[in-house]
C-alpha cells in the first residue's frame, strides 16, 4: 500500500473536563474517497476542526507526507493543501459565480488592492475549473443566489481544488439538499476522486450516500474509532450498525418498543 | 412555462436564469426603478415650470444642488453596500464647514499663523478622516450597529459645533469672509466655476442669452465637477477593482469574506474614512462659493444621502447597489427639492412628501429586484 496523504495518529482533544476525541488514528489516501461516519457526537466535527487548523490538539499527531504538521489557524492548514468546504460554503449569494470563485484571491493588474480586476480571464478559469467537475455554467456572472445548492457545492469544491487542495474535507454535504442535487453532489464528488490527485474525506450522516461513492470508511463513536475498513471489507457487515454507535439494529427496535 | 426548450439540449438549472433577452437583462439591473423615476421627473418639471428649470440658470442651480446630494449619498451608498450606516454625515458637513471657516477668518490653532485655503482644508479634512477612522474602529472593535455609533457622533459632532463656534467666534454663524475663490486657485476648484465651455457653446448657438443680448450663465458650480470624480471613482473602484469585490462581499455575507482572507474590518473603516470625505468635500465647495458657515449647515443630510442610495437601487441588507442608480437618484431628488424655485404655485414642503412616498415605493421595489437577481430561489 502506497504511503498515505495524511496519517492521523493517537489523537486526543480535551476541553476542559469533556474528551472529544480519545485516541484517533485514520489512514487518508490519495485518489480515495473516505468516509468518516457517526452519529451526533460521536467527534466527527472535532476532527474536522483540528484537521482545518480551527482547533488544536491536545496530544497525537497529524503527518502529511511523512511529515508532522502543526496548523496554529485556518490559514496554516489551507496553505498545507487542505481544503475544507463547510456547509454554510462561505460564498456571497449576491455575487456573481466568478467573484466568489476568486474572492480574496482576486486576479489583477496594477497596484495591490486598488488594481484593476482581471475579470476575463478570472471568467475562463472559473468556467473551466466548473466544468472539469461537471458543471457548464453558461454565464460565470450570474449571481451565485441563482445556483441550485448541489452547483454550489460544486463551486465551493472547484474553488478549493484550484486554489490548491491536496485534501478536500466535506463537511455534510448532502444535507440540506434534494435528491436530484444530492446526485449532483455525489457525482461531483466522483470526478473530483478520478483526478487521482486529491484525497476526499466525506463526513456524513447517510450511510447509503456513503457505500455509493466511498473507498474506506471510518466509524466514530464517543470519541472513538468503533470500526474501520476498505469498502470490499465491509461488504457484509451492517454500516447501519456502525453508525448507530455499533449496537445491532434489533437492540434499538426493542428499545423503542419499550419506550 | 410556455416554452419548451428543444429536447436535444436538456434543461439545466443553470439555464434558468437564461431565458429571456436583452430587455429581460436589463429589466433585472438595480438602477432600472431610478432610472424610470428620474425620467418620470424631469418630464414633469418641464412641463410644469415651462422649461424654466431647464434654461440656462435653472441647470446650473439644479445641477448645484444634485451635485450636493449625490457627493454624500455616494459616499453613504458604499457604506450601505458593506452593510454599513453613517448617520454622522450631516453633523459631519457642519463641523468641516465650521473647522474651515473658522480657520479662515481666526487663523490656524496653536498660533500657527493665517490660514490659506488650502491649509484650512487639509488641516479640516485630516480632522474628518480622524474622526472617520475612530467611528469605523469603534464600529469594528465593538461590534455594535454602526447606526447607534454613528447616532451619537451626529448629537456629539453637532453639539461640538455649536460650542466652538461661540467658544471662539461668539455667534454660530460667519458671513463676509474675503472672496477666497478670486485670489486662491484652490479655493476656486471648490468654490468656483467649472465646464464654461459648455455655456459658452450655448450662447455661440444662439441661447443663453440675457436681457442686455450678452451671455448669460459663464459655467456649472464646481461641485458638479466633484460630484463627476466622486462618482466615477467610485464606480471604477467598486466594479472594477479587488477593493470593490471586497466591499460587495462585506455586504452580502460577512463571515464567508473573513474566511476568504478579505480584509473585512478594513473595508469598513476604510469605507467611513470615505463617507467623511465626501461630507469634507461637500462642505468645502459650500465654504468657498458662498464665504460663509453656518453651525446649521448639513441638517438632516445624512438621512437624505441614505434615501438617495435607496432610492438608487442600493438593499438596505448591503451587498448589492449601483453607482449608476444614485446617480439617477440624486438627479431626482435634487429636481424635487428645487422644484418650488420653478414652480412658484406649489408648496416646498410637497419635496418631503415626494421623499417619503419614493422612499417607501423604492424598498419595495428593491426587494423585488433583490430576488429578481437571484432568481427568486
Amino acid at each position: 500500500m502506497a504511503e498515505p496523504l495524511i496519517r492521523i495518529e493517537g489523537l486526543v482533544k480535551r476541553f476542559g473536563p469533556f474528551t472529544a476525541l480519545d485516541g484517533v488514528d485514520i489512514d487518508i489516501y490519495r485518489g480515495e474517497v473516505h468516509a468518516l461516519l457517526g452519529d451526533n457526537g460521536a467527534g466527527k466535527s472535532t476532527l474536522i476542526k483540528i484537521l482545518s487548523g480551527v482547533h488544536q490538539p491536545t496530544a497525537g499527531r497529524i503527518l502529511i507526507e511523512g511529515k508532522e504538521v502543526h496548523f496554529r489557524s485556518p490559514r496554516d492548514a489551507t496553505a498545507a493543501g487542505i481544503g475544507t468546504v463547510y456547509q454554510d460554503l462561505a460564498l456571497n449569494p449576491l455575487m456573481s459565480v466568478t467573484r466568489n470563485f476568486f474572492l480574496g484571491r482576486e486576479l489583477y493588474r496594477g497596484p495591490p488592492a486598488f488594481g484593476l480586476l482581471d475579470m476575463k480571464t478570472m471568467d475562463a478559469i472559473t468556467r473551466e475549473e466548473m466544468r472539469k467537475i461537471g458543471i457548464d455554467i453558461a454565464d460565470p456572472s450570474q449571481a451565485v443566489g441563482t445556483l441550485s445548492g448541489g452547483q454550489r457545492q460544486t463551486l465551493a469544491i472547484a474553488r478549493a481544488i484550484h486554489f490548491g487542495a491536496k485534501v478536500l474535507i466535506l463537511d455534510e454535504p448532502t444535507s440540506a439538499l434534494g435528491q436530484k442535487q444530492q446526485m449532483e453532489v455525489l457525482k461531483t464528488i466522483v470526478r473530483v476522486r478520478r483526478r487521482g490527485d486529491v484525497a476526499i474525506v466525506l463526513i456524513t450522516h447517510n450511510e447509503v450516500h456513503a457505500k455509493l461513492v466511498a473507498d474506506r470508511f471510518t466509524f466514530l463513536a464517543l470519541g472513538q474509532v468503533i470500526g474501520r475498513g476498505t469498502r470490499s471489507d465491509l461488504e457484509h457487515e451492517d454500516i447501519r450498525d456502525l453508525m448507530a454507535g455499533g449496537r445491532p439494529i434489533g437492540d434499538l427496535a426493542r428499545e423503542l418498543a419499550a419506550a | 412555462m410556455a416554452a419548451q426548450p428543444s429536447l436535444s439540449v436538456p434543461r439545466r438549472e443553470a439555464d434558468r436564469l437564461a431565458a429571456g433577452g436583452r430587455l429581460a437583462t436589463l429589466a433585472r439591473r438595480p438602477e432600472v426603478g431610478a432610472f424610470v423615476v428620474m425620467v418620470v421627473v424631469v418630464v414633469a418639471i418641464a412641463v410644469a415650470s415651462n422649461g424654466q428649470a431647464f434654461n440656462a440658470l435653472g441647470l446650473k442651480n439644479n445641477l448645484s444642488i444634485i451635485a450636493q446630494f449625490g457627493i454624500i449619498a455616494i459616499g453613504a451608498t458604499l457604506l450601505m453596500i458593506a452593510r454599513e450606516y453613517d448617520l454622522s454625515i450631516g453633523s459631519m458637513i457642519g463641523f468641516a464647514g465650521m473647522s474651515m471657516a473658522m480657520m479662515l477668518k481666526w487663523g490656524l490653532p496653536f498660533g500657527l499663523g493665517p490660514a490659506t485655503p488650502a491649509s484650512a482644508f487639509f488641516l479640516t479634512l485630516a480632522m474628518t478622516l480622524a474622526l472617520g477612522w475612530l467611528i469605523g474602529t469603534i464600529v469594528v472593535r465593538s461590534g455594535l450597529s454602526s447606526f447607534i455609533v454613528t447616532l451619537s457622533f451626529l448629537f456629539f459632532l453637532r453639539g461640538l459645533t455649536e460650542v466652538c463656534f461661540r467658544e471662539i467666534n461668539g455667534s454660530t454663524q460667519i458671513s463676509g469672509l474675503p472672496d477666497f475663490k478670486e485670489t486662491s486657485t484652490f479655493a476656486y476648484i471648490f468654490g468656483g466655476e467649472t465646464f464654461g465651455w459648455f455655456y459658452d457653446l450655448w450662447f455661440l448657438l444662439g441661447g443663453n442669452v440675457n436681457r442686455a443680448g450678452n451671455q448669460w450663465v459663464t459655467g456649472f458650480d464646481a461641485r458638479v465637477a466633484w460630484w463627476i470624480v466622486v462618482a466615477l471613482l467610485a464606480w471604477l473602484v467598486l466594479s472594477r477593482t479587488q477593493v470593490g469585490n471586497w466591499i460587495y462581499a462585506t455586504g452580502d455575507n460577512r463571515e464567508a469574506a473573513r474566511a476568504n482572507g478579505v480584509p473585512v474590518d478594513k473595508v469598513r473603516i476604510g469605507l467611513f474614512m470615505v463617507s467623511a470625505l465626501c461630507a469634507t468635500i461637500f462642505a468645502a465647495c459650500q465654504v468657498f462659493e458662498t464665504n460663509t458657515a453656518d453651525a446649521a449647515k448639513g441638517n438632516l443630510k445624512e438621512l437624505e444621502a441614505i434615501a438617495i442610495a435607496v432610492v438608487g437601487g442600493t438593499l438596505m441588507t448591503g451587498g448589492y447597489g449601483s453607482i449608476l442608480g444614485v446617480v439617477f437618484g440624486a438627479v431626482t431628488f435634487g429636481l424635487v427639492a428645487n422644484a418650488v424655485f420653478f414652480i412658484p404655485a406649489i408648496d416646498g414642503s410637497y419635496y418631503r412628501v415626494f421623499v417619503g412616498v419614493v422612499l417607501l415605493a423604492a424598498v419595495f421595489l428593491n426587494e423585488r429586484v433583490r430576488k429578481r437577481i437571484t432568481g427568486g430561489l
